[in-house]
């Protein structure tokens, strides 16, 4: 395992793509929240009715313990970006045809997949932690000194974290079976962006319920909307928290089954 | 002991002893692309510190071979033993290879791709990634950009990967490609020199006389099929063929017809030629014969058919 480790950083070390693309993301992802936070500041201190309304339906999203839960709401609608580096990572092997030479030069099939799961892990990692500095950095911008709840909803991390593993395997998935760059870029971010929610949307209409077991949904359904949102829905909201913890389950089998398809068809294809 | 028991112990020795000393052994390897098929039942040894090359016109399944040998493709059928074992990861950690084209990292450099290739295999350390760039006259570029390196440049590199940490074994699939003729006469004195010190080298070339200079044994394919294998001394000779030259050559075939009826006469280079069963030529009888019945040879030579005639003769029958 120490040296799929060690390997992997020899590749990316010295790929300028990669660190080009993480300082996007670690721009991007505390970025959105600061500008939410901001945003959400100027909004609660206008002078007269209007500040005093936002505040009454806001509530205090930044403040802890919600914050964890707002943070990881927002860093959630931009999984996409960590998700070039995924798509990249993979198809510039096939590329440059160096994961046939990995295997000539000693690996086995299985060490090659391993070596690509540990990639997506340590991603998912730097994101997470990129959220968790986020929350903690705004929860103490809003809030001076510590109180003993500030972490009860710290699991929104862990969820978060689930989440971004689960959609960047997907984003794997996509630039493996795919293998050119520009294509499952395209097709991924197309999906991300648009076709999901559009198929989404069709289902909701026609009340089908199996839209929240769609391939982005089935992870999505681990972080609900914000907690103002249960102001205009309370039923819906609820649901949605009833629904986390089957939505746990669901997301590890689907990403389990993400990687089991990526093994058994690396370990039977010609490279 | 039974007598019966004696002898099994005897062909399992002999097994043992035969395993050992082939270095790669072939059983009935037949892969298809779809309906095409690229190899068919193709069987064969690679004997330890041989240079054994795998000769094939295009398309005639060399790199599938080398590709199936390495896991990089999987037959249809067959297997394939190295040192007597089937393939396996640590096997292949022990043996250079450079498979179609050079594969490495583009935005990495010469060094860089070769830690990659050290930190996969386990082969060499930093002062032989040094060593072999030097070997391969790329030291001066070694932290250059491999995207920026030319072709030859890319193929060296690619020598120089599979030269780490002075594998016992090399696979190299057409390593002279992209190469000019000196980087050809370098990399052919470098089998060489590979070869006097007990390597063995599984070569696939088109390059007929690459192999020529450089193979001890050889495999031909066409179209998948193995044509024949062993020796290049055995490939190289079919029939003896013996070319005489005299004052009069009409007179000289003549005369070599009492001899033997398989005689014809070459009026552009002024020869004539006879053809004996391989190994049953005698040069110093026939001199004598012709010196007796009056004609002085001024030209008297045993030819072996060069690789690219017999190659010729195999491959487009």
């Amino acid at each position: 395992m120490i040296n799929l480790l060690k390997t992997e950083w020899l590749k990316i070390k010295n790929y300028p793509a990669f660190w080009g693309i993480m300082a996007i993301t670690a721009l991007s992802y505390p970025g959105i929240n600061f500008l939410s936070y901001s945003g959400y500041q100027n909004l609660v201190h206008k002078e007269g009715q209007g500040g005093k309304i936002a505040k009454y339906v806001l509530g205090n999203p930044f403040t802890f313990p919600e914050v964890w839960h707002t943070v990881a709401y927002c860093c959630s609608f931009f999984v996409f970006i960590p998700a070039v580096i995924i798509i990249m990572l993979i198809t510039n092997e096939y590329s440059y045809k160096t994961n046939r030479q990995n295997i000539i030069d000693g690996w086995s099939r299985r060490q090659f997949m391993t070596s690509k799961l540990i990639d997506v892990f340590i991603v998912t990692l730097i994101i997470s932690m990129l959220c968790l500095i986020a929350s903690i950095v705004i929860g103490f911008l809003t809030q001076k000194e510590s109180n003993a709840g500030m972490w009860s909803l710290s699991y929104y991390m862990g969820l978060f974290a689930l989440q971004t593993f689960s959609q960047l395997s997907l984003a794997f998935l996509v630039g493996f079976l795919v293998r050119k760059a520009f294509i499952a870029l395209g097709i991924f971010i197309f999906y991300f962006i648009i076709l999901e929610n559009a198929a989404s949307g069709i289902l909701r209409y026609y009340n089908y319920d199996f839209r929240r077991f769609l391939p982005l949904a089935i992870s999505n359904r681990l972080i609900p909307g914000l907690a103002f949102f249960g102001k205009f829905d309370p039923a819906t909201y609820n649901k949605s928290f009833a629904d986390i913890n089957p939505h746990i389950f669901y997301t590890i089998i689907f990403t389990t089954m993400i990687w089991l398809i990526c093994f058994r068809i690396n370990s039977k294809r010609d490279l | 002991m039974p007598s019966c028991l004696l002898g099994m112990k005897q062909t399992i020795i002999l097994n043992q002893i035969n395993r050992m000393s082939s270095v790669l052994t072939l059983n009935g390897i037949t892969k298809f692309y779809g309906r095409i098929q690229a190899l068919n039942d193709v069987s064969f040894e690679v004997p330890e510190g041989s240079v054994f090359g795998i000769l094939g016109p295009n398309g005639s399944g060399k790199t599938t071979l080398l590709s199936i040998i390495l896991d990089v493709l999987k037959a249809n059928k067959g297997n394939f033993l190295w040192f007597g074992h089937p393939g396996s990861p640590e096997q292949r950690m022990k043996i250079g290879s450079l498979l179609e084209t050079p594969n490495f990292y583009h935005y990495l450099s010469a060094v860089n791709n070769l830690r990659i290739t050290n930190s996969i295999s386990g082969r060499g350390s930093d002062g032989d990634i040094a060593d072999v760039l030097k070997k391969v006259r790329l030291y001066e570029r070694r932290n250059s950009r491999f995207s920026t390196f030319s072709l030859g440049m890319k193929q060296r590199l690619a020598i120089a990967a599979a030269l780490l940490g002075n594998p016992k074994v090399l696979v190299l699939d057409e390593p002279t490609n992209g190469l000019d003729p000196v980087g050809i006469a370098e990399i052919r004195q470098l089998i060489m020199e590979l070869k006097e010190s007990g390597h063995t080298i599984i070569m696939a070339s088109h390059l007929l006389d690459e192999v020529e200079k450089v193979c001890t044994h050889a495999a031909i394919l066409r179209t998948g099929v193995l044509l024949t294998t062993g020796h290049v001394e055995e490939i190289l000779v079919d029939d003896d063929v013996i070319e005489l030259s005299a004052a009069n050559i009409n007179a000289l075939a003549d005369l070599l017809t009492q001899l033997n009826k398989n005689v014809s006469v070459d009026t552009k280079s002024n020869t004539v030629h006879i053809t004996f069963p391989k190994g049953t030529a005698n040069l110093g009888e026939i001199n004598s014969f012709c010196f007796n019945k009056g004609i002085i040879l001024n030209h008297l030579i045993l030819k072996k058919k060069r690789l690219e005639a017999r190659f010729f003769e195999l491959t487009s029958k």
